[in-house]
């Protein structure tokens, strides 16, 4: 078949394709050589001439990883993937300029963006790409070929796009990082702890000690923790007395009725026009960022076309990613929910499965133990199921509702008024307090463990007199 | 961040109207010795440490006054609202018609559970009017009566109702030789249950007092107005606005805070003593000139050797002599004399103060084994002066200077107890023998960390 389309070197049908609308003074071109730009991903092409599908502009999914760091460090702009109107590239295997470098870049900056990591910015290329190598891995990226790449960017562009493509098929990308660095007015209250939990940040340095420590300094730092605590909390308190002030004095000031008042970034808005003038700047970086992710949404069922095909181009691996169909936002239909379901199930019994293995040879390694290892087995058994069991209280009584987790706007309304849209503080904190009751059972039930455990541990020393310290 | 005062007793609140005069003449000074808009950041933030605004008149002082009888509660009240700068709150105390009879057990078991919601209701309301609370600090006597038990009692109060928030007590201990015959029994008492709820006591020696009276200040009739005067400024140095951090020029928010994480983050170790160099009367003071080096080597020889004053220091005491400090030092081969600390505020105010060498302090022979020097030394310091001296330097420490007269009144209280001398007293309103024993538990078990340092 022809290759004036990007049929080429796969094998869609041309009429799968969506054509480009015909320019009636094109003269016909003679057949080019190969104007792929992952030349190595091209397996099959023979006579060359395959094009980028009209329409499709891959700069797109770059704009707004790109965007979202324009506010400081990166420009991403000169690495641009410039494949549309084709370039007028060589054949694969004299190929100079391999696409793989930027792609590099492209998929680091997205990952650290995800994990909010900064720090990570300015890396040498090859750090970069261990990086790269590592975070994926550490999300479960399931094929091989990319952990074999060379880190010098000088070939792989396949497995590069196959990885960003697994990235953008897990979750709506483009939507998450807008979310990530959306400009914020109002005064945001987080409302779950989620991200604090889920980024526990760089572990400290281990410190090694020369000798034994001394319990005292032990006493002495944990004491320092709580005061800075309650130094925060008091700092916290500050912040709500104030937050409280700036409410009540604004209100009326805002346009929005359902809102009401003013927030302090607003109110810093009207007292600092060097501030307002920044804040547009943001707003309309902002602002390109959606139309380019709307833009990616118009054009993404073309990448997925091609996906498929560049998948279908590379040799079978032992474990192929399957990208899952991607279920968009609106137009949920009942019969999409098929698919998941299975692949759900599919998931559960390759899990029983291992779990059957790992269980059948860790007994093989254990059975021949004595009777005391049964009785500890027995007892961690016991302790397991316990635990099990206190979980399912804890859930059931913290409702075991879907808990919001974006931050949301702190809004102050009359007493009595008709409440907006949203959460009520009142639920939330209802929220809170069970847990925070759950927590201090748990804290509790610890303590007593220590107790008894030292109660143990002194009573087994004859001659010694248990002093307790006075209660705090 | 605010400060809410709970001056108790007679002793606590003619202390605390000399603390707030302080505290406001200085704020007020005109010789601070720096620019006009630091002078004012300075008012600011002494200002909203202390005092609250109203619409019309004077600041009020963010305080509660608490006593058995009316007099000296009226008496601190005119005394403040005729000096015409700054005033008590009209509706801030609380005062009954009858007296106490000196009686600790019935502060704390009668007097307490009885007047608790009227008190506790005072100080809620002085609370709210506070943009943000800071903590507590809470004036009283240490072996008097009924100040001393309404005030463990109200303390104990504090730390149920605010228990996030700090609670500094400051009490003033004894003459050595005092009148009360059951004032070791009071101090016990107070000491124990204060060292339960509170989380830093401050203290303040009378006799130490009286001597810096008779010796640095010159004066001949020593009233308890001029001991108050010193404490007060003694206070105020502590206090007064600082810098938050080296090289910042914003003045620290929360004084409180970072004084108790810095210095008593130990539950076994609550007990912090104040030192201020140069001490003098105004009229010596005009003749005065001090450089940084002489007070810094004076203040650290004070703290070594357990001095209260500038004069008569010991120079002979040294800093033990072994080279890195090993962990588990024997005490027999540590200089009894010697006054090893657990940690240490310096705090320098005035000229050219960027120019201070506190290298001294840092000495880790200075300090215990089990802390170095980072952890246990902190320095806060501000260019503007105080109160009139052109330089000068306190020192908040919380080190072994109180083991000596501490273990003496567990001793002489011990000794009247075996022998169950005047225990009727307090078993007749509910402090029973086994609350006595308690606290001689928990004192002896203070004195033998303190020693162990």
């Amino acid at each position: 078949m022809a290759c004036n389309q990007f049929t080429g070197c796969c094998s869609l049908s041309p009429q799968k394709f969506p054509r480009a609308p015909p320019r009636a003074s094109r003269p016909s071109r003679p057949p080019r050589p190969c104007t792929r730009a992952f030349p190595d991903t091209c397996g099959r092409c023979t006579d060359g001439a395959a094009r980028v599908p009209p329409g499709w502009a891959p700069a797109q999914p770059a704009a707004w990883a790109a965007g979202a760091q324009s506010r400081g460090d990166f420009r991403v702009r000169g690495h641009r993937l410039r494949l549309r109107d084709g370039l007028s590239g060589e054949h694969a295997a004299a190929h100079p300029l391999s696409q793989a470098p930027a792609l590099w870049r492209l998929l680091f900056r997205v990952l650290s963006l995800l994990r909010a990591d900064r720090a990570s910015a300015s890396r040498a290329p090859e750090a970069q790409a261990r990086w790269v190598k590592a975070a994926l891995r550490a999300q479960g990226y399931p094929r091989l070929g990319l952990a074999r790449l060379p880190e010098d960017g000088s070939q792989g562009s396949r497995e590069l796009l196959l990885a960003l493509a697994w990235l953008l098929a897990r979750e709506p990308l483009p939507e998450r990082l807008l979310a990530q660095t959306r400009v914020r007015l109002g005064d945001e209250m987080p409302v779950c702890e989620c991200g604090a939990l889920a980024s526990p940040g760089q572990p400290a340095p281990r410190v090694d000690t020369a000798g034994p420590v001394d319990v005292r300094r032990l006493q002495w730092l944990m004491g320092k923790l709580r005061f800075r605590w309650r130094n925060l909390m008091a700092s916290q308190q500050e912040q709500c007395a104030l937050l409280g002030k700036i409410h009540a004095y604004t209100r009326g000031c805002h346009g929005d009725r359902s809102l009401g008042h003013l927030s302090v970034a607003e109110t810093e808005l009207l007292r600092d026009p060097e501030g307002g003038r920044q804040l547009l700047q943001r707003l309309e970086s902002e602002n390109a960022r959606l139309e380019a992710a709307l833009e990616w949404r118009r054009r993404e069922l073309v990448f997925w076309q091609w996906m498929d095909t560049v998948l279908g181009a590379c040799p079978p691996e032992a474990s192929q990613p399957t990208f899952p169909p991607r279920l968009r936002g609106r137009g949920r239909r009942a019969g999409a929910w098929g698919p998941v379901a299975w692949e759900l199930q599919a998931l559960q019994e390759e899990l029983q499965a291992a779990v059957g293995a790992r269980r059948a040879a860790w007994a093989a390694r254990v059975g021949g133990q004595g009777p005391e290892w049964s009785a500890a087995r027995q007892a961690a058994q016991e302790a397991v199921g316990r635990e099990l069991a206190a979980l399912r209280q804890a859930w059931a009584r913290g409702g075991g509702r879907a808990q919001p987790h974006r931050p949301h706007r702190l809004v102050r309304t009359e007493a009595g008024g008709p409440g907006g849209p949203g959460l009520r503080a009142a639920e939330v904190i209802g929220v809170l307090r069970s847990r925070e009751a759950c927590l201090e059972e748990m804290l509790c039930q610890l303590q007593e463990q220590c107790r008894q455990q030292l109660a143990r541990l002194a009573g087994a020393l004859p001659g010694l007199i248990w002093i307790p310290p006075p209660r705090r | 961040m605010s400060i809410v005062t709970v001056q108790l007793g007679q002793c606590g609140n003619q202390i605390g109207f000399e603390v707030f005069d302080a505290l406001f003449s200085d704020s007020h000074c005109p010789q601070g010795l720096c620019s006009k808009r630091e002078n004012e950041a300075y008012q600011a933030s002494c200002k909203e440490r202390f005092f609250s605004e109203e619409e019309h008149g004077v600041p009020i002082a963010r305080a509660v006054l608490v006593d058995m009888e009316p007099k000296v509660i009226n008496q601190t009240l005119s005394k403040a609202a005729q000096s015409g700068r700054w005033k008590y709150g009209q509706h801030s105390c609380f005062c009954q018609k009858q007296g106490s009879g000196n009686n600790w057990a019935y502060g704390y078991s009668v007097h307490g559970p009885r007047h608790e919601e009227s008190i506790m209701n005072l100080i809620q309301k002085e609370v709210e009017k506070c943009d943000s609370l800071s903590g507590f600090f809470i004036i009283m006597s240490m072996a008097g009566g009924t100040g001393s038990g309404l005030g463990a009692f109200i303390t104990r109060n504090l730390q149920d109702q605010y228990s996030n928030s700090l609670k500094m007590n400051h009490i003033i201990w004894p003459y050595g030789t005092g009148e009360v015959i059951v004032q070791n029994y009071n101090s016990i008492l107070t000491l124990s249950h204060l060292y339960r709820s509170s989380d830093a006591l401050l203290v303040h020696e009378n006799d130490a007092l009286h001597k810096i009276c008779a010796k640095l200040m010159n004066i001949k009739q020593i009233s308890f107005r001029d001991i108050n005067q010193v404490l007060a400024h003694q206070l105020g140095s502590v206090f007064q606005p600082t810098y938050s951090e080296e090289g910042s020029s914003h003045y620290r928010r929360n004084p409180l805070g970072d004084l108790l994480e810095n210095l008593v983050p130990h539950p076994e170790f609550k007990m912090l003593g104040v030192r201020n160099i140069p001490q003098m009367s105004e009229h010596s003071l005009a003749y005065s000139t001090f450089t940084w080096a002489g007070l810094l080597k004076h203040l650290r020889q004070m703290l070594i050797s357990n001095a209260k004053m500038e004069e008569g220091i010991d120079w002979q005491v040294r800093p033990p002599l072994s080279g890195a400090p090993t962990l588990g030092k024997m005490s027999a081969n540590k200089n009894l004399h010697f006054n090893t600390s657990l940690a240490n505020l310096v705090i320098l105010r005035g000229k050219e103060v960027h120019s201070a060498d506190l290298g001294g302090f840092k000495d880790p022979a200075l300090y215990t084994s089990w802390l170095e020097p980072d952890n246990a030394f902190n320095m806060w310091k501000t260019q503007r002066a105080f109160n009139k001296y052109e330089k000068s330097a306190a020192l908040v420490s919380n080190s072994q200077f109180l083991v000596k007269p501490l273990d003496m009144i567990v001793g002489k209280a011990w000794n009247m107890f075996a022998s169950k001398a005047y225990i009727h007293q307090y078993t007749k309103f509910g402090i029973e023998e086994e609350d006595f024993l308690d606290s001689f538990t928990l004192l002896e078990q203070v004195v033998a960390s303190y020693r162990n340092l």
